[in-house]
């Protein structure tokens, strides 16, 4: 009992570690692709400790299957929302430089 | 510490709604409140109404949030350069503003902060009404449901739930009133981005079997048809977006019976309680289970059809009017 | 303090927060979040409600009635900002402006 609930909350502080990585990240790095770099990789990885510390902590595998599928699921929809943002910010700035160039 | 949690959460709730007032910029404020949202989410399950967290999240802070977003991209970069002209305008006005604004403001700032203490006092005394849980315990056991928030939505008070599918229609209709009923788009190709498309194709049955799990478990536990039915909105959004509006591809009568069926399914219903001696959606506890799921289901059809049209004549307001035809 | 007081105090100042955005701020959609700021303070208070009177389960009803309220708050919601828009696609303005 005791042990479950040690690494549960050492598998949260990680997780909230990598939360708190990747907010400093959105707020002190320069520009958009680095910020969202900083977002996605860290708070999904963020994501996957407090995930992981919850299914250890609630100890089902149906309930673990689900928090694992949640967190699978935010995953993609986080990098391709990533994805989709940083390909907008090249085409402007495509379109800005060619502006600017001709 | 239990109760550190919530001052922490109420501060943030509170903090975040003035913020997002008070943020200069219109995008800081739609974000925001989103973030907003999601903070009265929390302190919804902290209150232990799972369903209601689940609802604003979705509805209030997705939704709606979406809806923001989308008007953003009418009003940010117009509006900004609109602005300047304004302010300079005002500027080359030999009025002093900021003194015809001062009284106003303070006259504001006084009400409200009257107001605040009024309103403190009103809720620190509300009178213990003993509520009516005792009441939902008790017949929760004819409801055809286990959980009673579920009970309470689609047996006791049914009523009310069904003129909310019609409220929502309603939302619909006003939208249509003020925008015009567009035509929409015939659907392109969806984008040219392949792994857009194949997010869209994942999610597409995801969304829909996530819904479907929430509109059964709202039997038991939290869930219900408002959740599902915003996940099935989501479906139609995120394929209108990927450049396949639903309701161009589907035909006319199609999109209307869908918008509709769930008011028309719930009165039929209730109309053949009373011819059959009870009263207005009066479910036989024999069947109540069977029926709510099935009112529950069509409801939950109607109101994600509402979401995706109302998104979708959203979406299309600001295109040129050479783009849109309207029609009436 | 119980749990219920921390929040029902906190819905009167979202709503006092909601009613000085809606007179305060001049933009549409500002106007419009703070009116979903307002309600948001309503319902806070209808479910700290609910939480104080719990049996064996929190009050149902105030759970389903704030359900329904957030879902109307949002049509309507979705009806102010396609009046918003309409405005600005007519006129060009994105609050009212009495000074022309």
């Amino acid at each position: 009992m005791m042990i479950k609930e040690i690494i549960t909350v050492i598998l949260l502080v990680v997780g909230c570690f990598f939360f708190l990585a990747g907010t400093l990240g959105v707020l002190r790095f320069p520009d958009l692709f680095s910020r969202l770099h900083a977002l996605t990789k860290a708070d999904n990885l963020g994501l996957g400790f407090i995930a992981a510390g919850m299914a250890v902590y609630i100890a089902s595998p149906w309930a673990a299957l689900k928090i694992f599928f949640i967190w699978l699921f935010t995953l993609l929809a986080s990098s391709t929302s990533c994805y989709l943002i940083a390909r907008f910010q090249k085409e402007q700035n495509h379109s800005k430089n060619g502006k600017e160039g001709g | 510490m239990s109760v550190l949690i919530d001052i922490i959460l109420a501060i943030l709730a509170v903090y975040l709604a003035l913020q997002s007032l008070l943020a200069p910029r219109l995008t800081q404020s739609v974000f925001l409140f989103f973030a907003f949202g999601l903070a009265l989410a929390l302190a919804w399950i902290r209150l232990g109404a799972v369903d209601v967290a689940i609802t604003e999240a979705a509805i209030a802070a997705g939704f709606l949030g979406v809806l923001f977003l989308d008007a953003l991209r009418d009003f940010s970069p117009r509006g900004s350069e609109k602005k300047e002209n304004l302010e300079a305008v005002q500027n080359a006005l030999p009025k002093n503003n900021t003194k015809s604004l001062l009284l106003p403001g303070m006259a504001l700032m006084l009400g409200l902060g009257l107001f605040l203490l009024i309103a403190l006092e009103a809720v620190w005394k509300i009178p213990d009404g003993g509520g009516l849980t005792a009441a939902a315990e008790a017949l929760l056991p004819e409801s055809g449901v286990e959980h009673p928030v579920t009970a309470v939505l689609l047996n006791f008070r049914a009523y009310d739930t069904w003129l909310e599918i019609g409220v929502i229609l309603l939302g619909l209709l006003a939208v249509f009133a003020v925008g015009g009923i567009k035509i929409y788009r015939k659907p392109v190709m969806a984008t040219q981005d392949p792994l857009l498309r194949q997010v869209i194709l994942f999610f597409t049955p995801v969304l829909f079997l996530f819904g479907a799990f929430l509109l059964y478990i709202g039997k038991t536990g939290p869930g219900g048809a408002f959740q599902a039915a915003v996940l099935w909105g989501a479906i139609g959004i995120l394929l209108h977006l990927g450049g396949r509006p639903v309701f161009s591809m589907i035909p006319r009568w199609l999109g209307q019976l869908l918008l509709t069926i769930g008011l028309g399914f719930f009165l039929i219903l209730g109309f053949l309680f009373i011819a059959g001696g009870a009263t207005l959606f009066e479910y036989p506890p024999a069947h109540a289970g069977v029926l709510i799921l099935i009112v529950e289901t069509m409801a939950a059809i109607s109101i994600a059809a509402a979401l995706t049209a109302i998104f979708a004549n959203l979406n299309q307001m600001n295109e040129g009017p050479n783009e849109i035809e309207s029609t009436n | 303090m119980e749990t219920y007081q921390i929040y029902t105090l906190t819905s009167a100042v979202l709503f006092v927060i909601g009613i000085g955005g809606i007179f305060a701020s001049k933009h549409f959609i500002k106007k419009i979040i703070a009116t979903m700021i307002m309600g948001g303070g309503v319902f806070l208070t209808f479910v700290s409600l609910a939480e104080r009177d719990a049996l064996a389960f929190a009050d149902p009803v105030p759970h389903a009635l704030v359900i329904t309220g957030i879902v109307v708050a949002v049509a309507s919601a979705a009806f102010a900002l396609a009046l918003a828009r309409r405005i600005y696609q007519l006129t060009g303005e994105e609050s009212f402006t009495d000074d022309k």
